[in-house]
């Protein structure tokens, strides 16, 4: 469990950083940084990059703000950073409650918020959540910079829109006016989610008026099930309405089984999430009016 | 049937009452270097020039080894040598293999023809850093030939399997049938039978750091030296030293402390040999030591993989007679301790109940999986699980209580020593107060009750009860009481300690066998020690010796190293005072029979200023020879080689296994759980365990073991699994699929002791390091069908994941919990 030969570069700039990826172009370079998943994978030998780009010394990839309506992550805020964040607390605490659930601590004090992203893990919490926010990701490559929204974002396991010589330098995040939540399953605590729902459900009037429904683990990418919001929206959030979204949404699914769990389970795993992601959102949104 | 004769039991000891240090939680003696890291695990231990040896392992479950081209990887930068399996066959021998016919299914430390499973070795790289080894495996080119996968235990019995061995004939290693006692009648005159049958999936004992050795031979003096944390040593490593070639005089080991074993890195020797291959060719110091990887597809380590079928004689009274189990065990691609963990099931196969007669059948399946080797209980805890099992159902099917039918069966405290109907003797217990201590500390009462209104709010609650036993100190007979012929009939399994008390009275104990695996044999020695001669635990030294110019020792396994340990102490602990009463008697020109022990030294009878402590008797003897009588050597030095206390013979015809298991503990564990119904998810709510070991030592370091073996247990029900795929790959081979139970999983545990001495070990000691692993599996299991019973639903399969739960749930036709 070592990883084979590379080599390494640290630049302070974005322009360096994409340079350097043009540059080692032929090792298939990758970039670095948190490292929480890449490195592992590496140690398996599953990835075999010949260069590592890490963006730890860049300049500015470590600002996590408010820009109006949207909260702007860099590409190196840490998970633990924007999970204390009183900034993410107020403009997305979707993603706080999220960070919760990604693996340990420690792990969370090394890994990075865009980076969960960029890796696009199917069982993983952020890249679900980027997309239930409807989130822009930011990119830049030799062409220079443009926004990718996030579903379009992730295309298969682990892969994505970015080209091969594009950084995701931030991911942003509208703010959402309602309730939230972020729950999972996993075997045990800390360990990759079997199924994980965020839930998004603004009320207005007593009815709800808008939703958001995204899960991992369910399908080969995050998905938004379109089925659920639209089940939701004008309806009361009685239970009755709860009950109908999730039909919807998972009459919809077709997950693959593994050695957690079968494709029967899941689904039966994925009804509890939504069932209670959508119901704790529900109660929020009404909390909040 | 004829009443079978036994030899008598060994005599009955009487306890010191006033004990000064046995029985108190004193601080581990361990602790402090291990919580400052100076523990020295091997990879603590690999010195600046050590070469670095990796394994290639094999991708395919069961093929044919075409070629194998090696000249890109020799090339390979800091390479120092490439050694395939079939090198390896020219240059050791087979591994050290207790199984049934080592001749027909040939274990080697590299696969050589075929591969028989995913992570068998087909070649080692040994470089200047694991970096540049595992670049350069990626440059071997192995041909391979795919053969059928077998990994199906009941398939590969099946004619027209593959087979895993082509000179075996046949994918079963070993197939008899035992039987004790008059079966037949016993199940004529049963008014119920109650069948059942279950499956235990495999898992294994996951240590911090994984095996490894770092051999150094010296070409001057022909020597080889590892470091390796393997465990049982002297007694048995000769073995180790034939696979080499190496004459014995000419290897020395020594140990490193487990870093966690559980079972398995018992005689672990794959390592050793591999790094004294290398080092032996090179003339350098070189290291294996596994990676995760590694470790969890290729240690030789995995536990048990059972199918059962079993049958229970009852009476409608709830009294149990007779048991006829049928078990088939997926042993793997080899069969490296035979089918010993049958003989820890057959030591206390009828638990605490007084079942009269057993039929007991194994069939050892090998299939395209990583081999069995030892794990906290050695099978036991299957039989264990097994036999609660089928009580409990006993129990549903008469309509008892799950106490009520436990308390009808068991052994009276007045029956011991007990013998079962297998041969083997229980030496004391008193079940019935183990188990009203458990109800009491696990408020079974209030559960039951909280359990019916929590049923009425939609809530699935479970209490598990189960009575089981815990066995210590095996003896080596049960490796080979399954053949009628046995190759190698071996009955010893001594320990050994050295006692010496310097020039100044302080006292160093030398130990034998194992550096540390768990049970703290420091803090077990020096207790014991101090008990003898009233000084402080802490002020003894505890040194470890190696191999070389050792005593006889066979390390830890089979809860046995503290009832050993103890009697090797009290041994050694008696020549000293011998000697040193004598030497007393000499400076006070007294009689030495007018003298007695008391507070650290000799005192004459009664008169407590005429004395001499035992640094006064000890300076003496080390630096005045010429006071004392010619007879009397110079020092203070004794060592006792102390021999398993209470083995028998089993009978020719094996109706009788004879005594083999004789220290018989027995726990009572009560865990609730809530299931989840909609996800299969199993929350433990309260679990309380109540273990009786005969007398404690160090009620604390127990209470870790049953803490520790617990978790594990809780691993074994809910979580851990070796999963092979129809394909034959291994899909749980790191951490990342393969789960563990984390701090959040295991619950704080209500733990209770009950003190049965044995009447044959010193202070009437047991072994207690299983006891929790024991018990758990066996434990959730009832309080899981507890719960899922307004369901009818039973569990019958281990672990006990979301998905088997749902499965079972979805096919009794209960609809997944609505809102």
């Amino acid at each position: 469990m070592k990883p084979p030969p590379f080599t390494y570069s640290v630049p302070t700039t974005v322009a360096d950083a994409v340079a350097l990826l043009v540059e080692h172009a032929e090792e298939e370079p990758r970039v670095l940084a948190g490292g929480q998943s890449l490195v592992p994978l590496m140690n398996f030998r599953l990835a075999q990059p010949g260069h590592l780009v890490d963006l730890r010394r860049v300049t500015g990839l470590d600002t996590l703000r408010l820009d109006g309506d949207h909260l702007v992550v860099g590409a190196m805020v840490r998970q633990a950073t924007a999970e204390r964040s009183p900034e993410v607390a107020l403009a997305a605490p979707l993603l706080a409650e999220a960070l919760g659930h990604v693996a340990h601590p420690p792990v969370r004090h090394s890994g990075t918020v865009v980076g969960s992203i960029a890796h696009a893990d199917p069982a993983a919490e952020l890249p679900a959540v980027a997309l239930a926010l409807d989130a822009e990701m930011t990119v830049v490559g030799p062409q220079g910079e443009r926004r990718i929204p996030a579903g379009e974002f992730f295309l298969g396991p682990f892969t994505t829109a970015l080209a091969p010589e594009e950084i995701l330098t931030e991911v942003r995040l509208p703010r959402f006016p309602g309730g939230h939540a972020f729950v999972e399953f996993a075997r045990t605590h800390g360990n990759f989610a079997v199924v994980g729902v965020a839930a998004l459900v603004a009320v207005e009037d007593g009815r709800v008026s808008r939703a958001a429904v995204a899960a991992s683990g369910v399908a080969p990418t995050p998905v938004r099930l379109a089925a659920a919001e639209e089940a939701l929206v004008g309806m009361t959030g009685d239970d009755t309405a709860v009950e109908a979204a999730v039909d919807a949404a998972t009459a919809g699914l077709d997950p693959a089984g593994d050695v957690h769990a079968s494709a029967a389970t899941r689904t039966d795993i994925a009804r509890v999430c939504l069932r209670e992601g959508i119901g704790r959102a529900l109660r929020r949104a009404e909390d909040r009016r | 049937m004829t009443a079978v004769e036994r030899p008598a039991p060994p005599p009955v000891r009487t306890h010191k009452e006033d004990r000064r240090w046995v029985g108190k939680s004193i601080r581990k003696v361990e602790d402090p270097k291990f919580l400052r890291g100076r523990g020295g695990y091997v990879a603590d231990l690999v010195r600046p020039g050590t070469l670095h040896a990796a394994v290639l392992r094999s991708p395919m479950p069961h093929a044919r080894i075409l070629s194998i081209e090696t000249a890109a990887a020799e090339a390979a930068p800091g390479v120092h040598l490439v050694v395939t399996g079939a090198q390896a066959a020219e240059l050791t021998g087979p591994l050290p293999d207790f199984g049934p016919d080592p001749t027909k299914h040939t274990w080697r430390c590299l696969a050589v023809d075929k591969v028989r499973y995913v992570g068998e070795g087909v070649a080692v790289v040994v470089a200047d850093d694991r970096y540049l080894a595992e670049d350069a495996l990626q440059l071997i080119e192995v041909e391979y030939d795919p053969l059928p996968p077998v990994t199906d235990p009941e398939a590969a019995l099946r004619p027209g399997a593959a087979l895993l061995h082509e000179a075996l004939e046949s994918n079963c290693a070993y197939d008899r049938q035992f039987t004790f006692g008059d079966v037949a009648r016993d199940f004529a005159e049963a008014d119920v039978v109650v069948r059942d049958r279950l499956r235990w999936h495999r898992s294994g004992g996951q240590p911090l750091e994984t095996v490894g050795a770092i051999a150094d031979f010296d070409p001057a003096t022909e020597k080889l030296t590892v470091h390796t944390n393997s465990l049982s040593f002297t007694s048995y490593m000769f073995m180790a030293a034939g696979a080499l070639g190496i004459p014995m005089n000419k290897f020395d080991v020594h140990q490193v402390p487990a870093g966690g074993s559980f079972g398995s890195k018992l005689f672990v020797t794959k390592p050793t040999v591999i790094a004294g291959m290398c080092s032996r060719i090179l003339g350098r110091p070189v290291v294996y030591l596994e990676d995760r990887v590694d470790n969890m597809s290729n240690c030789d380590h995995h536990g048990s993989d059972r199918v059962y079928d079993v049958e229970l004689a009852v009476m409608r009274d709830g009294t149990l007679r007779s048991i006829t189990i049928d078990t088939i065990d997926d042993y793997g691609a080899y069969i490296q301790f035979g089918v010993g963990h049958h003989g820890n099931a057959l030591a206390q196969v009828t638990g605490p109940y007084t079942i009269g007669s057993v039929q007991y059948r194994v069939r050892a399946a090998l299939t395209n999986k990583n081999q069995q080797g030892a794990y906290r209980g050695f099978g036991s805890e299957v039989n264990n699980w097994m036999l609660e099992q089928v009580v409990d159902k006993a129990a549903r099917e008469l309509g008892m209580d799950a106490a009520e039918i436990r308390r009808r069966n068991f052994i009276p405290p007045e029956a011991f020593p007990y013998f079962i109907p297998s041969g083997n003797v229980y030496d004391s217990g008193d079940y019935a107060t183990v188990l009203e201590k458990a109800l009491e500390l696990g408020e079974y009462d209030r559960w039951r009750a909280e359990q019916a209104r929590l049923r009425e709010e939609g809530r699935y609650i479970g209490i598990g009860l189960i009575s089981a036993q815990e066995r210590s100190v095996f003896s080596a007979t049960e490796f080979w009481f399954w053949f009628d012929e046995p190759n190698a009939p071996v009955t010893s399994s001594p320990e050994s300690v050295t006692l010496g008390v310097d020039a100044t009275g302080t006292i160093t104990a030398t130990l034998y066998s194992c550096a540390f695996w768990g049970n703290s044999p420091e803090t077990m020695v020096a207790q014991l020690v101090a008990e003898e001669f009233d000084c402080d635990p802490h002020s003894v030294s505890i040194i470890y010796h190696g191999l070389s110019g050792g005593l006889p020792a066979t390390g830890p396994g089979g809860s046995r190293t503290t009832v050993m340990l103890a009697g090797a102490v009290e041994g050694a602990s008696a020549k000293i005072k011998a000697k040193a009463r004598r030497a007393a008697a000499h400076l006070m020109e007294v009689d030495p029979e007018d003298l007695e022990w008391a507070e650290g030294g000799f005192q004459v009878r009664g008169v407590p200023d005429q004395r001499k402590g035992l640094d006064e008797i000890a300076a003496m003897l080390h630096m005045f020879k010429h006071s004392f009588p010619e007879d009397l050597e110079s020092g203070l030095e004794e060592s006792k080689v102390y021999d398993h206390p209470y083995t028998t013979m089993p009978a020719p015809d094996r109706s009788d296994l004879g005594v083999f298991y004789p220290f018989m503990g027995n726990a009572c564990h009560v865990p609730v759980v809530e299931v989840d119904v909609a996800t299969g998810e199993v929350r433990i709510l309260a679990y309380a365990a109540v273990h009786d070991c005969g007398t404690l030592v160090n009620p604390r370091s127990l209470a870790g073991h049953i803490v520790g073996g617990t978790a594990q247990g809780i691993g074994t029900a809910l979580y851990e699994e070796f999963v092979y795929d129809d394909e034959g790959q291994l899909v749980t081979s790191s951490f990342l699929d393969y789960s563990i139970p984390t701090a959040m999983e295991v619950p704080e545990l209500r733990i209770g002791h009950v003190e049965t001495p044995s009447p044959y070990t010193p202070h009437g000691i047991k072994g207690g390091g299983e006891g929790g692993r024991m018990m758990a599996p066996a434990a959730l299991n009832a309080a899981v069908n507890d719960a899922l019973a307004p369901l009818g639903v039973r569990v019958t399969e281990l672990p006990m994941t979301p998905d088997r739960l749902r499965a079972a749930i979805r096919e009794a036709g209960a609809a997944p919990g609505r809102g």
